[in-house]
């Protein structure tokens, strides 16, 4: 494997006395979709949200293409092209979904002192983006994101993280409270991202969904990482569920 | 998807207000034609944009999720600073005027930082900021009115309350017949509804207004500041406040360290009924200004009808509760219909 887009040392992660993270060594390759699965409880979500900004790290380092980085906000993990989309923290549902798709990162036009948005300019960017992603009806980019399905939502934010041309889109359970249609839809964009150059985390407890989208996957237990490349096409999904339960260790 | 004009019109939260608009000025003029009269039109006017100027701002404030029960105190507070300080020869009008402004912005500052970076509700930091500064005012007063009749021969009073008169010409008359008397507020009052209205439904910073009252977590993770956000607009509607209190204190000839009391509730009922939401997300500048003509045309026609001016609170109260009534109901009807 040559240098892998993340590499994640060592991290270390405490909640005050609770120790959510133990040692957690992650190297994720360009253009790789990555499943990280367990229990609840086992520090998934802590171990995003040290990479995304949204939680410091108690000790570790990450390195991203070779560099380490230094990541102490969500906007420094977006300068350094990590996008997260939290389930309902992404979007602001009275918004329209250009407005959200550049918000923050607004197209501007006229002098500066005015701060005037090119409102022409990101509905037609977001009325393209949304045909790319495939959204199947046709809904105007001035809609708000509070009139769209969860699924439609998540076609948004990938959108949006595929827009800007993040190396690392992060889905921390993107099919929770989907109907099957619109799972097949997020599975698909998230394939499709990855088709477009992009890498991925996608954390899930449904091990189906994961076995559908994922080229290798991550098991965590209590804060550790207890097997680190299963592969979907050699493993079957009961030996899995053994591994994040930690039944039986051998694989 | 295609929705005929009438039902967005009806979507939209200016719909109510508007309606409601027009019904008051129909049924008050038709049982006191007066009402539509040019006098009192001048008049109401004048009254209007004093605490219009604070709904401006705190419109702002709100979509982003925040409000500020402490603008009343302040449109007191900075007319006794202004006044003390000229009157006592301490500075020049124009120097206090801006002195008082910029204690206004401090007192908003402070404000802002208790609510973003302390993390207090908006709700309790600035009734305890309401009591700070009503306290200072009657403090340095010793609860005494500063006069302020002197502003009579400076520029500054001519620019913030001069009036002038627009004519009404008629086409035998070459003259000019006093017709509408217009204050310099109202214009003032203008400049400030475009400008706010063009910042929160044109620029990237009205954006991260509605963002920081829809869903801050989301806002916050696009890289907006929230926290510098909100503390603008606390300033924001804190200059304002003060400067409402100044404009009013030269009109009416005194600065008296009591007034502003009650105004945070009639301007927040302002701001609500013209649908924009308590609790953030939702603003439009357009419909404060209609909520805006609502409560002061209601006060000013409950009078000219024969209704005792003491009735007034209880329209005032009705409308709040209809009109609450009417936003959730549309609010409603939106989900069901997607
Ligand atoms: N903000 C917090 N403060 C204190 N402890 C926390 C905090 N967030 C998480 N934890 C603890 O850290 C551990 C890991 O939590 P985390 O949310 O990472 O689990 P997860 O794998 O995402 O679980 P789930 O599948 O339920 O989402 C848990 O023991 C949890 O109680
Ligand atoms: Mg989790």
């Amino acid at each position: 494997m040559d240098q892998p887009l993340i590499d994640m040392r060592n991290i270390t992660k405490h909640y005050g006395r609770i120790q959510a993270l133990t040692d957690v060594n992650l190297k994720i390759a360009h253009n790789e979709i990555v499943g990280l699965l367990g229990d609840n409880g086992a520090g998934k979500s802590t171990l995003i949200k040290v990479l995304s900004g949204a939680v410091p790290l108690t000790s570790g380092e990450i390195w991203i293409k070779g560099q380490k980085a230094e990541i102490n906000s969500t906007s420094d993990a977006i300068e350094n092209g990590i996008e997260t989309i939290y389930q309902d923290s992404a979007l602001v549902p009275q918004l329209s979904i250009a407005r959200n798709l550049f918000l923050g990162r607004e197209l501007r036009k006229g002098p500066r002192f005015l701060d005037r948005m090119d409102l022409a300019e990101m509905n037609s960017v977001a009325s393209e983006l949304l045909r790319k992603v495939g959204i199947s009806k046709n809904i105007p980019p001035t809609t708000p994101i509070g009139s769209l399905s969860g699924g439609e939502r998540q076609a948004v934010a990938i959108a949006r993280a595929m827009y800007f041309d993040s190396d690392l889109i992060i889905l921390d359970e993107p099919t929770n409270n989907l109907g099957v249609a619109e799972t097949i839809g997020v599975l698909k964009f998230v394939r499709d991202a990855r088709d477009s150059g992009h890498s991925c985390i996608f954390i899930a407890h449904n091990i189906h969904h994961v076995f559908k989208v994922v080229d290798r996957m991550v098991v965590m237990r209590r804060g550790k990482i207890v097997a680190d490349d299963l592969d979907p096409k050699t493993c079957t999904i009961a030996d899995v569920e053994d591994v994040i339960t930690g039944e039986d260790l051998v694989i | 998807m295609q929705r005929s004009l009438l039902g967005r019109f009806i979507d939209r939260p200016e719909f109510g207000p508007f309606v409601l608009l027009v019904v008051m000025i129909v049924v008050f003029t038709s049982i006191n034609p007066a009402f539509i009269s040019l006098l009192n039109i001048g008049n109401t006017l004048a009254f209007t944009v004093e605490l219009g100027l604070i709904a401006l701002a705190m419109t702002l404030l709100m979509t982003s999720g925040e409000f500020d029960l402490s603008v009343g105190a302040v449109f007191g507070f900075s007319a006794v600073v202004m006044w003390t300080l000229f009157n006592t020869d301490i500075m020049s009008l124009p120097v206090a005027f801006l002195t008082a402004l910029g204690i206004a912005l401090f007192i908003g500052f402070v404000s802002g930082v208790f609510v973003t970076i302390l993390a207090i509700p908006s709700f309790l930091v600035t009734l305890g900021m309401l009591l700070v500064v009503r306290g200072s005012a009657l403090w340095v007063t010793d609860g005494f009115p500063q006069r302020s009749w002197r502003a009579g021969d400076q520029w500054l009073a001519e620019v913030l309350v001069g009036d002038f008169w627009i004519c009404n010409w008629t086409i035998q008359q070459t003259t000019c017949n006093p017709g509408l008397r217009v204050y310099m507020s109202v214009i003032w009052f203008t400049l400030f509804a475009i400008l706010c209205h063009y910042v929160l439904t044109r620029t990237a910073f009205g954006n991260w207004i509605t963002a920081c009252g829809g869903n801050p977590s989301a806002a916050r993770n696009r890289g907006v500041k929230v926290t510098r956000v909100k503390i603008i607009l606390f300033m924001f509607s804190s200059f304002m406040a003060g400067l409402a209190g100044i404009i009013s204190s030269i009109r009416t000839t005194a600065a008296n360290p009591n007034s502003g009391a009650g105004y945070e509730l009639e301007v927040i009922a302002m701001v609500v009924i013209g649908g924009t939401a308590l609790m953030g997300g939702r603003g439009t500048i357009l419909g404060t200004v209609l909520g805006i003509f609502i409560l002061r045309l209601m006060r000013n026609g409950i009078v000219l009808i024969g209704v005792p001016g003491l009735a007034y609170n209880i329209f005032i109260g009705a409308i709040i509760l209809g009109m609450m009534a009417l936003h959730s109901w549309l609010e409603r009807r939106h989900n069901a219909g997607t």
